[in-house]
């Protein structure tokens, strides 16, 4: 039972989520299980990211601050982008930038035949360069999104924050822009201390992710869907797959997996087969009985 | 790399805050090499949601052997396991220590550092000449020293409060033993004032340190465990290590 967003087929309506699955390529074996892959966010040049250290747990969920860490375009090209063929599952690249023409020359750079399509992070909460003040605003969000749009046919979903900002608000500009679809949402801002009551991450305050998060993010894709005439994709604290038949539910047409991959690489192709089991019991024949139904008569 | 859950063999406690837990693993007893660690689920639910990363404290027979120190829920949790359970474990994870032949090996321990050192110890008994120094807080801390001689190693024991063997670091007496030794291979583990103290003393002997610090997800994909290298850039030490070579570390 397959599932289409943007005039691309999916296997299953399960991705790994951006930052938490790498490029994919240490569990190539097992892609074939899920949707598609979201890359490691890409910038234009390497970043080295935030110093360590970079997580801390709260309960039911972690607060990271990576920082965008990742090996910049050109490796990426060169070294990876040849690997990720062997993925058996959708690929979708996280980009970012600290300026919006970034966005369009990473885009127009990526125009690879094994890249699928484009997510952008305009809500990363771990740099001090765009990231989600970029997601906190509209303009900025359309803006970014226009800019893409002239310089790639590939679909775009930009990936939004609810940090300081209504995402239904960025998800409208996000569609004004020519966006394909939305990634309801990045992580929430967060704040760890140590014992001394210091800020215990290397990079000061981080991002919220996990289970914790799920309540929120199901809140924000059942605000987001109705207000778009895009997809919305989901993401926030999926665990298991009657998590993602929630989100599927609240109305979000592909749903990713994220922090529960740190405590299992497996957990993508886990929750897509468990997805799959809670649709076969109940006899859904189509992702359309499923997605939306949160607010369906009877 | 898929997670299998272990029988509990056994639940000891070492010294009032380190036990030791055994596991009914031969398949993994004959795959893990020194160096190497296990991600640990804690708990039932998805929380604490990461997993708890130990590395092997010694593993023959068909057992893996695994002891940890309570510093904090998730370990006070690992603690709280019964003969009988069923531990779930990822792993091994990371690359193995390097596997010398022939050399003068010298083992540096300090606290629950010691533990990885004994299936070091194990591993290299044969073929190479190993010397171990062992040091902890007090006698009582100073864990494992009857598996380290029945290996044959006789360890050279210090402690901060003077209750046994030498007084005070392990750091001089590391020096003196490894000033005595032909072209010794250091490896060491234990909390990081000692690892980098002990880099220092040393230099420019090359000595190799397991990294026993937090990581997210063990198995290189999230890049939340990253330790300065000199020149630049990071160890991820997950997947690059946990075994590093401590003179390329910028502390």
């Amino acid at each position: 039972m397959s599932v289409r967003l943007a005039g691309l087929e999916f296997a299953s309506p399960v991705l790994a989520a951006s930052g938490t699955w790498e490029f994919g390529l240490r569990f190539a074996d097992v892609s074939n299980q899920l949707g598609g892959i979201v890359t490691k966010g890409i910038t234009l040049e390497p970043r080295a990211g935030n110093p360590p250290p970079r997580i801390a747990e709260c309960p039911g969920g972690i607060i990271n601050s990576v920082g965008l860490e990742n090996p910049g375009l050109a490796t990426f090209v060169g070294h990876f982008l040849p690997r990720i063929g062997r993925l058996r599952c959708r690929v979708i690249v996280n980009v970012a930038g600290s300026r919006p023409g970034e966005y369009a020359e990473l885009v127009e750079r990526l125009a690879h035949p094994r890249v699928d399509a484009f997510e952008l992070n305009v809500s990363c909460p771990n740099v001090r360069e765009g990231g989600t003040a970029f997601g906190a605003s509209p303009a900025a969000v359309e803006r970014i999104t226009r800019l893409c749009r002239r310089r790639t046919k590939k679909p775009l979903i930009v990936k939004l924050t609810a940090n300081f900002v209504d995402p239904a608000e960025t998800a409208r500009a996000a569609e004004a822009g020519g966006a394909d679809a939305v990634t309801v949402l990045n992580t929430l801002f967060g704040l760890a201390l140590g014992p001394e009551g210091r800020p215990f991450l290397g990079g000061r305050t981080g991002g919220v992710s996990g289970p914790c998060l799920k309540p929120f993010a199901l809140y924000c894709v059942d605000r987001v869907a109705p207000a778009i005439g895009i997809p919305v994709v989901a993401c926030g604290g999926v665990m298991n797959g009657a998590d993602a038949a929630d989100f599927l539910s609240a109305g979000a047409r592909l749903v990713q997996v994220g922090s529960a991959s740190l405590a299992d690489p497996q957990a993508p192709g886990r929750v897509a087969r468990e997805l799959a089991t809670f649709c076969r019991a109940r006899r859904l024949r189509d992702w359309d009985d499923l997605v939306g139904r949160t607010r369906r008569e009877n | 790399m898929r997670p299998v859950a272990y029988p509990v063999l056994a639940r000891r406690r070492l010294c009032p805050d380190v036990f030791l837990i055994e596991l009914d693993a031969p398949g993994l007893a004959q795959r893990v090499k020194p160096g190497q660690f296990l991600n640990i689920r804690v708990g039932d639910g998805p929380d604490p949601l990461l997993r708890r990363p130990l590395s092997v404290c010694d593993a023959d027979e068909g057992r893996v052997r695994l002891a940890f120190r309570v510093v904090g829920r998730g370990t006070a949790l690992l603690a709280r396991t019964r003969t009988g359970d069923r531990l779930d474990v990822l792993g091994p994870l990371g690359r193995p220590a390097p596997a010398p032949r022939n050399r003068n090996v010298l083992l540096v321990g300090g606290g629950i550092g010691i533990a990885p050192l004994l299936f070091t110890a194990r591993r290299l008994a044969t073929g190479n000449r190993v010397h171990a120094v062992l040091g902890a807080r007090t006698r009582e801390q100073l864990i494992l020293r009857r598996e380290f001689r029945a290996l044959g190693t006789k360890p050279i024991l210090t402690t901060d409060d003077g209750s046994l063997g030498f007084p005070g670091p392990v750091i001089e007496p590391a020096a003196d033993a490894a000033a005595k030794l032909d072209r010794p291979l250091v490896f060491t583990c234990g909390p990081k004032p000692m690892l980098r103290a002990l880099v220092r003393r040393l230099d420019p002997v090359p000595v190799w340190g397991f990294i026993e610090e937090r990581m997210g997800c063990g198995t290189g994909i999230c890049y939340c465990c990253a330790l300065p290298r000199k020149g630049g850039g990071w160890v991820r030490f997950c997947a690059d290590g946990p075994v590093v070579l401590l003179n390329e570390v910028a502390w």
